[in-house]
C-alpha cells in the first residue's frame, strides 16, 4: 500500500515536470539575423539571451541603435499565469505605438512540442494617438533542428501579418566577449 | 521705334505657348556637368577647385552653373537648368574641362591657395581664405594648372597644420580670418567622412565670404564644441549656419540643438549646389505663388466615420520624391524650403510651376529654416517666427510644420514639444490653419480655436518592404478604433509615390486619403485624438547643452 502511494505521489510530482520540461538547447545567447527577419526598425542589433530555470524563463534583450545600448528583461513562468511590470515588446520605431511605463501586463507561458517551443501570450498596455489601448500578443520561440537557430514568430490581435525573427546561436566563447 | 519693335517681339513671343513666360533678354552663362566621383584621391580636388571658382565667378553676376550626375542628392540641377533657359532666357555654353573653366573664368580669381588632402581641414581653411582673398583652392597636383592660367600663390597650407587637432586648426584659422568673414553666415562644411567629400555648397560660402569649418557639436569633443560655441555667440542675431554636420563625428540632432540654442538658423545640406548662381535670379515678372488650396481658410468640414490619411514629404524638396515617377497620383504635402525665397527663388518657382494639382506646399521647418523649437531662446522666438510668417505669406502657405528631434533616438527618446513651445506657436502663428509635428512619429497633439496640432502617427522608411508598411498602417488603424481616425504619415524623401499607391490599395477599413488642408479641417471637427505634450518623464536621449 505504501509503495503504491509512493508511486502515485512520484507520478503526480513528475508528470508536470515532463509536461513542462524545456529543451536545454534554449539556453544561451541568440543573435538576430536581420537579413532573414522581418525588418526591425529603430533597432540596429538584437541579441536574445535565454535562461531556463525550472518553470521560469528569462528572456534578456540586448539591443543597440547606433551608439545607444538598451537592455530589457522579461521573465515568464510556464507553470502559472503572472503579471509583469514594463513587459518588453519589440516595438517599431516608425509607428506611434508606445509602451505605458510602470504598468502591469498579464502574461502566460508554456512549453509545446516536447519542450522545443516556448509559447508566450501577453496583454500589453499601450498608448496610441487616441489614448490607451491593449494589444494581445502571441509569441512562439521555436528551436530549429540542429539547435543552432531559433525562430520567434509573433502575432498581434491587431495585425494580420506575423512578425518573424530568426536568431542564430552565439557560441559560448564569443558570447562571453 | 525700337521700343515699338521690342513690344511687337515680346507680343509675338507671348503668343508662343512654350515660350510665353520668357521674361528677360537672353543672358549668357557657362555650365559644367559633374560626374559622381567625389573621392579625395581622385575626383574631389578638381571639383573643389571648380566649386570655389564658381563662387568667385558668380560674385557679381550668374556666370557658372553646375549640373550634377543623376545620382547626386539634389536631383533638380538638370530640370532647373532647363527652367533658367526657358523662363529666364539663359543661354548656356558648356565648359567641358577644368582647363576650359579656368580659361574663361580665372579672371575672377586673384590667385590660388594650396590645401593638403592628407589634412582635410585645410580644404575648409583654404575655402575661407578663397572667399577673403579671391582665390581658388588647389591641391599640389593642380598648382601647374592654376599657374598656366596666370594665377599666383596666395597661401600654401601644407605643413602648417600637420599633427594638429581640428580644434587647434580652426582656433588658428579663427585668429587669422574670422574678423574679416561674414558674421551673418557661417559655413559648416561637414557631411561625409572617410574617402569622399561633397562640398557642393562651397560656392555660396566663397561668394559670401564665410568662415568654413567642420567642428563637432558632440560633447565628447569638448574643445571643438567650445570653439563652435564661440563662433555661434559671435554671429549676428538671426544668423544662418549653412551646410551640414559631419557624419560620424556628431549627430544631426546634436548640431541642430546647438544651433537652435543660440537662436540661429540651419540651411542644409553641405551638398546643396549652385546657390551662388541661384541667388541672383528673382521670380519671373508677374509670378506669384498660388498654392493648391483644397478648402477655404475659414471653412468648416464635417468629418465622417472614416480613417483619414494624409501624406507629407518634408526632407528638403528637391531631393528625392519630386523628380520620381508617380507624383500627382495621390495628394501629397511638401515642405518647401522657405529660406530659398532669399537664396534660391528660381528653384521655388520651378517647384511651383511643376506642381500638380495634388501637390500642396506647407511652411517649416519649425521656423524660417530648420530649428528645434524646444531649445530656441524665448527672446528669439518671436522674431524668428515673424520671419517664418512672412515667408509663409509670400509662399501662400497655411499649414506649418514643426520638428524637434533633440531628444529623439530610434525607439528611445521622443520627438515631442513642451506645452510652453506649443503655446508659443499658437501665439506666433494666428493665421495658420494648423500645425503638424515630428519626423518619425510623435505624440504632441492639440486643438485650439479650430486649429489642430497633429503629430505623425507613421513614418515610411524607404527601405521598409511595402508589405510591412501596409501591415503597419493597418495595425495603426486597428489600434485606433474610434472613427474618424486621423493618420498623418511622413514620407521619407527617397520613397516613390507609385509604391504608396500600392500600399493604399491594401489598407483595410473605410480609408480616405485627403490633402493635408482637408485633413486639418476634419481633425478640427471631431477630436478623437488626445491632447498631449512632452512630459518631464518622457525619455530623453540627449538633454541639450
Amino acid at each position: 500500500m505504501k509503495r503504491t502511494l509512493l508511486h502515485l505521489f512520484l507520478a503526480a510530482w513528475l508528470l508536470p515536470l515532463a509536461v513542462f520540461a524545456a529543451d536545454p538547447a534554449f539556453n544561451g545567447r541568440w543573435r538576430l539575423d536581420t537579413e532573414r527577419s522581418t525588418a526591425l526598425d529603430g533597432w540596429s542589433t538584437l541579441d536574445l539571451v535565454i535562461t531556463v530555470d525550472g518553470p521560469k524563463v528569462t528572456l534578456f534583450h540586448d539591443l543597440t541603435w547606433h551608439a545607444t545600448k538598451v537592455t530589457a528583461t522579461n521573465v515568464v513562468d510556464t507553470a502559472q499565469a503572472t503579471t509583469a511590470k514594463d513587459f518588453f515588446r519589440l516595438d517599431q520605431r516608425h509607428m506611434a505605438v508606445y509602451a505605458r511605463p510602470g504598468e502591469e501586463t498579464p502574461v502566460t507561458a508554456g512549453w509545446l512540442d516536447a519542450g522545443r517551443t516556448l509559447r508566450v501570450e501577453a496583454q500589453v498596455p499601450l498608448e496610441t494617438s487616441q489614448g490607451n489601448t491593449t494589444m494581445r500578443l502571441y509569441q512562439e520561440y521555436r528551436l530549429i533542428e540542429g539547435d543552432n537557430e531559433l525562430v520567434l514568430i509573433e502575432l498581434h490581435n491587431t495585425r494580420s501579418r506575423p512578425l518573424v525573427y530568426l536568431f542564430t546561436r552565439v557560441p559560448a566563447e564569443a558570447a562571453k566577449k | 521705334m525700337k521700343k515699338l519693335l521690342s513690344i511687337l517681339i515680346l507680343a509675338a513671343v507671348a503668343a508662343l505657348p512654350l515660350r510665353a513666360s520668357v521674361a528677360a533678354p537672353a543672358r549668357e552663362s557657362y555650365v559644367m556637368h559633374f560626374d559622381s566621383d567625389w573621392k579625395i584621391v581622385s575626383g574631389l580636388p578638381e571639383k573643389a577647385m571648380l566649386i570655389g571658382l564658381q563662387g568667385l565667378a558668380n560674385r557679381t553676376a550668374p556666370r557658372l552653373y553646375i549640373v550634377h550626375a543623376a545620382d547626386f542628392p539634389w536631383e533638380i540641377t538638370g530640370p532647373l537648368k532647363d527652367f533658367y533657359e526657358r523662363k529666364h532666357g539663359v543661354h548656356f555654353t558648356e565648359l567641358k574641362t577644368a582647363d576650359e573653366a579656368l580659361a574663361h573664368l580665372a579672371q575672377y580669381a586673384k590667385g590660388y591657395i594650396v590645401w593638403d588632402p592628407a589634412v582635410m581641414p585645410t580644404m575648409n581653411v583654404a575655402y575661407t581664405i578663397a572667399g577673403l582673398e579671391d582665390g581658388i583652392i588647389v591641391t599640389p597636383a593642380l598648382i601647374p594648372l592654376a599657374e598656366r592660367h596666370g594665377l599666383k600663390l596666395i597661401d600654401d597650407l601644407r605643413g602648417r597644420y600637420d599633427d594638429k587637432t581640428d580644434a587647434q586648426i580652426y582656433t588658428d584659422a579663427k585668429a587669422r580670418y574670422w574678423a574679416r568673414c561674414s558674421h551673418d553666415k557661417l559655413m559648416l562644411l561637414g557631411g561625409h567622412r572617410g574617402d569622399i567629400r561633397i562640398p557642393g555648397i562651397a560656392d555660396w560660402g566663397v561668394r559670401e565670404k564665410m568662415f568654413f569649418h567642420d567642428l563637432s557639436a558632440n560633447p565628447i569633443h569638448a574643445d571643438e564644441l567650445a570653439l563652435e560655441k564661440q563662433f555661434f555667440s559671435e554671429l549676428n542675431p538671426g544668423g544662418t549656419i549653412f551646410g551640414w554636420h559631419v557624419y560620424g563625428k556628431d549627430t544631426e540632432e546634436q548640431h541642430t540643438t546647438l544651433i537652435s540654442t543660440y537662436g540661429l538658423k540651419m540651411e542644409g545640406l553641405q551638398s546643396l549646389p549652385n546657390l551662388s548662381y541661384n541667388c541672383q535670379f528673382t521670380f519671373t515678372p508677374g509670378f506669384k505663388f498660388t498654392n493648391n488650396h483644397n478648402v477655404a481658410r475659414d471653412a468648416k468640414l464635417t468629418a465622417q466615420g472614416k480613417v483619414y490619411i494624409s501624406f507629407v514629404q518634408s526632407d528638403g524638396i528637391g531631393i528625392g520624391v519630386w523628380t520620381k515617377p508617380g507624383r500627382g497620383r495621390i495628394p501629397l504635402a511638401w515642405g518647401a524650403i522657405m529660406g530659398w525665397v532669399k537664396f534660391s527663388p528660381a528653384a521655388l518657382e520651378y517647384f511651383h510651376e511643376s506642381a500638380t494639382p495634388m501637390d500642396y506646399f506647407i511652411g517649416g521647418l519649425s521656423g524660417p529654416s530648420y530649428m528645434y523649437p524646444n531649445h530656441i531662446p524665448a527672446n528669439r522666438f518671436g522674431l524668428l517666427m515673424k520671419e517664418a510668417n512672412d515667408l509663409m505669406a509670400a509662399l501662400d502657405e497655411r499649414i506649418f510644420e514643426i520638428m524637434d528631434n533633440s531628444a529623439a533616438d530610434g525607439n528611445v527618446g521622443n520627438a515631442d514639444l513642451t506645452k510652453e513651445t506649443v503655446d508659443r506657436y499658437y501665439a506666433a502663428f494666428p493665421n495658420v490653419m494648423g500645425f503638424i509635428n515630428g519626423y518619425g512619429p510623435a505624440r504632441t497633439r492639440d486643438l485650439r480655436d479650430s486649429r489642430p496640432l497633429i503629430s505623425y502617427d507613421y513614418y515610411i522608411d524607404p527601405r521598409r518592404p511595402r508589405e510591412e508598411v501596409t501591415a503597419d498602417m493597418n495595425e495603426l488603424i486597428a489600434l485606433n478604433p474610434k472613427r474618424p481616425y486621423f493618420l498623418l504619415v511622413h514620407v521619407r524623401e527617397s520613397n516613390d509615390v507609385n509604391s504608396l499607391v500600392g500600399v493604399i490599395k491594401q489598407l483595410q477599413g473605410p480609408v480616405e486619403v485627403v490633402p493635408l488642408d482637408v485633413f486639418m479641417k476634419y481633425a478640427a471637427d471631431k477630436k478623437t485624438y488626445t491632447t498631449r505634450y512632452q512630459l518631464p518623464t518622457d525619455p530623453k536621449h540627449f538633454k541639450g547643452y
